[in-house]
């Protein structure tokens, strides 16, 4: 039950006959306490002839899942099963990060007839969004007074990664083509196999002239390699708590997601098998064996539940995690931070296990304002903050070299180039046969 | 992405609400009325009980059980036959004066409510009128002789005197104040001397009347009246007639002042008004105040700014001071940058980047060695100096390695 402004607006004007007609303090008490009185007769008449926010019917509709920064509409059907006429207030609790904007709606829902109520979403925050209730506050019909009720009506919605990063994608893609169509790879190299022979043309690397292919016909022939494709990509996020840290207003992990993404569909567009881990000290996503299309949308489904865990990553079983996934050789790319030596210590311990039967990235995201912090020296703070900054790339450096001795390849690049760097890398990878 | 899923169940049953009904409500809280209603009930009873024998009161009050009340002393009198009445107001005591026979006045007014006037007229009330812990205008009215004598010292005062309520007590119980008469008033006799001319009681008797001053009027207290002879001069003193009015004055007694005090001035409406715009508060916060629905509960990631770490370490570095510290780490940052510059590896010698970085600038290799390794700043002022030159090292090396556009090679 509540009441209405109405209501304390009609309270707030009995002062009117209350100075009119109290000439004595008797009779001004009397006006009040019959005002009063009325005022309150009225309300209870009110409120019993509202209808019961009880007797309504709910359903829900809209889409299961969104991108993040993406628009949906979420549909609400109410029912009234009663007899009386609801004049009333919907408010469909979202959660906040739902992005519903204002969600309370004026409705009149006349008995035994459907209404719909529709929501603009837009997101504000990955993961899933829930709705658990909806409350109606139904208004009599002099609307002084109201009834109210909170009503069970689940719903959910989940919020996908936005994969912004998928505008680097065509170009990516061209550059893999144009890779893959340049059938005369001449270079042999692990992940290379056999396509063809042709005739020598004129610039043509000598060291692949095919001799007895040349004895057989008329002319110099050369073989042709080219890249090889079925090659396993084995993607490795780091969920601990380095993930958490917060990049140019994102979080660490969001950006590995975004990495991945471009990865993942770059790959699968050339014809690999891309396997996707998210680990701390248990796997939190998994997505494994999925191909083409379905292997973005199964990623991005599995990206949307995972959240930063506050937890020190355990690098140990990393290695039993990845033989786990293929027995091959594979392309091995952990996407963690690389920070002082100190933190880095336990993935440098394991990366000799990896290197040794793959190829492996170690991707980080830089903060930039550290690279920007070095350069004002104005005064002491500054420099003092200069110092400081120095000192983590210094960190950074070491850590990225000791990376590079242990056999690995490092990536490392601010959170909005990240994902293209990895992507190129990918293909120089690709394109070296090193897969 | 576009799958659209219907989560409501499509039956025709009304949606499970949370809020309880009036009934469900009423169940869960009846425990907490029910204790609230038990709770004002022993406090109501408990307070109508301790009403009965209260300890409060004013001193000497009829029935006060307190031990300033007089309950003890008039529960006697009434026991011995003496029909007292307690009058609050001086129209009261006139009124069961004038109803009585032979009636004999009790007077106490510890706060001074009687003017003259009416001092006056209470001690012409009856034949037999006493007077507890006179004030000074009381004196003056009544017996304008009389004065105050201090307060006795003596351990035992014995009554010496021929008042026969005195005589009877013999003595009283010691200390409190006394009054002082003059030695040669006949009317006047004193009892209960404790010196020079001080005595604690003082009677007047006159041809219809007799006035007795008590100067200590706590005697007749209950805490006090059952000591040495209290209790028999006080039934002696007032249990002479059949009527015993106990007046003690109150705020009624006091004349109305001539002009009208707020109260009667502002209007007639203006409490309602107030009242109503209580109301109005009260109804305005439930209006604006009643939740629509409840909370919705949502977690929420914790934000870290990853710079937070450098920041840290910049605050440590300049809270100790180290100044050191912090020039080298700029230096091994500026001679990796260096090295680069002018193409050697970063993993080429401190002495080979010195010697290189010195040719390419046209400087002493000295200098820059200086700048770059030997240099301790001394003060705030040397570091920055020191930054400073770093600095300029590094700008004037990518000045002399930066390849000039073409076309301006010539000159």
């Amino acid at each position: 039950m509540t009441l209405t402004g109405r209501f304390v607006a009609l309270l707030a004007l009995g002062v009117v006959p209350i100075v009119i007609l109290g000439s004595t303090p008797g009779m001004a008490t009397a006006v009040l306490g019959l005002w009063v009185l009325a005022l309150v007769g009225l309300g209870i008449l009110d409120l019993a002839q509202a209808g019961s926010p009880r007797k309504i019917v709910l359903s829900r509709s809209m889409p299961s899942r969104v991108r993040l920064g993406e628009s949906v509409t979420s549909d609400l059907y109410l029912t009234n099963t009663g007899g009386r006429r609801l004049t009333m207030v919907v408010r469909d609790a979202w959660q906040p990060s739902a992005g519903t904007g204002n969600n309370r709606t004026p409705l009149v829902l006349p008995p035994g007839e459907r209404r719909l109520v529709s929501l603009r979403m837009t997101p504000t925050r990955r993961g899933e969004r829930r709705v658990d209730q909806v409350t109606v506050r139904s208004f009599g019909p002099l609307g002084l007074w109201a009834r109210q009720a909170t009503l069970r009506a689940p719903g959910q919605i989940r919020v996908l990664p936005p994969f912004n990063s998928r505008k680097h994608l065509p170009s990516r893609m061209t550059r893999l083509k144009e890779l893959d169509g340049r059938t005369s790879l001449l270079v042999r190299g692990q992940g290379t196999e056999f396509d063809s022979i042709r005739e020598y043309v004129r610039g043509d690397d000598v060291r692949s002239i095919d001799w007895r292919a040349t004895a057989r016909h008329n002319d110099v022939m050369v073989r042709t390699w080219r890249p090889e494709r079925d090659r396993r990509v084995v993607i490795l996020i780091d969920s601990g708590r380095t993930s958490a840290a917060r990049i140019d207003d994102e979080p660490r992990l969001d950006t590995a997601f975004e990495a991945s993404l471009l990865l993942a569909a770059l790959a699968a567009g050339a014809g690999d098998h891309v396997d996707f881990i998210a680990y701390d000290r248990r796997v939190r996503g998994r997505v494994q064996g999925a191909q083409g299309a379905e292997l973005l949308s199964r990623m991005v489904d599995t990206m949307a539940l995972i959240e930063p865990e506050l937890i020190e990553t355990d690098w140990s079983a990393v290695p039993g995690e990845v033989r786990a996934v293929t027995s091959r050789r594979a392309l091995v790319v952990l996407i963690t931070s690389i920070d002082a030596a100190g933190a880095s210590s336990a993935l440098l311990s394991v990366l000799p296990q990896l290197t040794r039967r793959n190829t492996v990235i170690v991707a980080s995201v830089t903060d930039p304002t550290t690279l920007e912090a070095t350069r004002p020296r104005g005064n002491r703070e500054e420099i003092y903050r200069a110092a400081a900054a120095e000192r983590a790339l210094l960190d950074v450096a070491r850590v990225s070299a000791a990376i590079r001795r242990q056999g690995a390849e490092v990536v490392t690049g601010s959170p909005a180039d990240l994902p293209p760097a990895l992507a190129d890398r990918y293909i120089a990878l690709k394109a070296a046969g090193r897969l | 992405m576009s799958l659209l899923i219907e989560t409501a169940s499509q039956s025709a049953e009304n949606a499970v609400s949370s809020t309880p009904t009036l009934r469900e409500a009423g169940r869960r809280a009846r425990y907490w009325l029910l204790a609230g209603v038990s709770a004002l009930i022993v406090a109501v009873v408990s307070t109508v009980l301790a009403a009965g024998g209260g300890v409060g009161g004013k001193p000497l009050e009829a029935d006060s059980a307190a031990p300033a009340g007089a309950r003890a002393l008039v529960e006697v009198l009434r026991r011995q036959g003496v029909n007292v009445t307690a009058a609050d107001t001086l129209a009261e005591a006139r009124s069961l004066a004038g109803a009585a026979a032979n009636p004999t006045v009790f007077f106490f007014d510890e706060s001074g409510y009687l003017t003259d006037d009416q001092l006056s007229a209470m001690s012409a009330l009856a034949p037999r009128t006493v007077v507890a812990s006179p004030d000074f205008l009381a004196l003056q009215t009544l017996i304008p002789s009389v004065g105050f004598g201090g307060v006795s010292q003596t351990a035992v005062s014995r009554a010496a005197c021929t008042v026969a309520a005195a005589v009877k007590a013999d003595k009283l119980s010691p200390g409190g104040s006394t009054l002082t008469i003059p030695a040669d008033d006949a009317e006047l006799s004193g009892c209960f001397t404790s010196g020079e001319n001080a005595f604690a009681l003082v009677e007047q008797a006159t041809a219809d009347r007799t006035l007795t001053l008590l100067a200590d009027g706590t005697l007749f207290s209950n805490e006090k009246i059952g000591q040495a002879g209290n209790a028999a001069l006080a039934l002696n003193l007032l249990g002479a007639g059949d009527d015993l009015v106990w007046y003690l004055p109150t705020i009624a007694d006091v004349p109305g002042t001539g002009t009208p005090s707020l109260g009667e001035l502002t209007p007639g409406w203006v409490t309602p008004t107030l009242i109503l715009l209580v109301l109005v508060t009260v109804a305005a916060a439930v209006w604006r105040g009643r939740r629509f629905g409840p909370l919705v509960a949502e977690n929420l990631p914790v934000t870290v700014r990853a710079s937070e770490t450098m920041e840290g370490r910049a605050r440590l570095y300049a809270r100790s001071n180290a100044r050191l510290r912090a020039l080298d780490a700029l230096r091994v940052g500026a001679v990796q940058r260096l090295a680069g510059q002018v193409g050697l590896s970063r993993l080429a010698s401190l002495d080979d980047v010195i010697a290189m970085v010195a040719t390419v600038v046209d400087r002493p290799p000295a200098d820059v060695r200086t700048v770059l390794v030997d240099a301790v700043p001394a003060s705030d002022s040397d570091l920055v100096a020191l930054s400073d030159r770093i600095q300029e090292i590094e700008r004037a090396t990518a000045r002399a390695t930066t390849p000039l556009p073409p076309g301006r090679m010539d000159s």
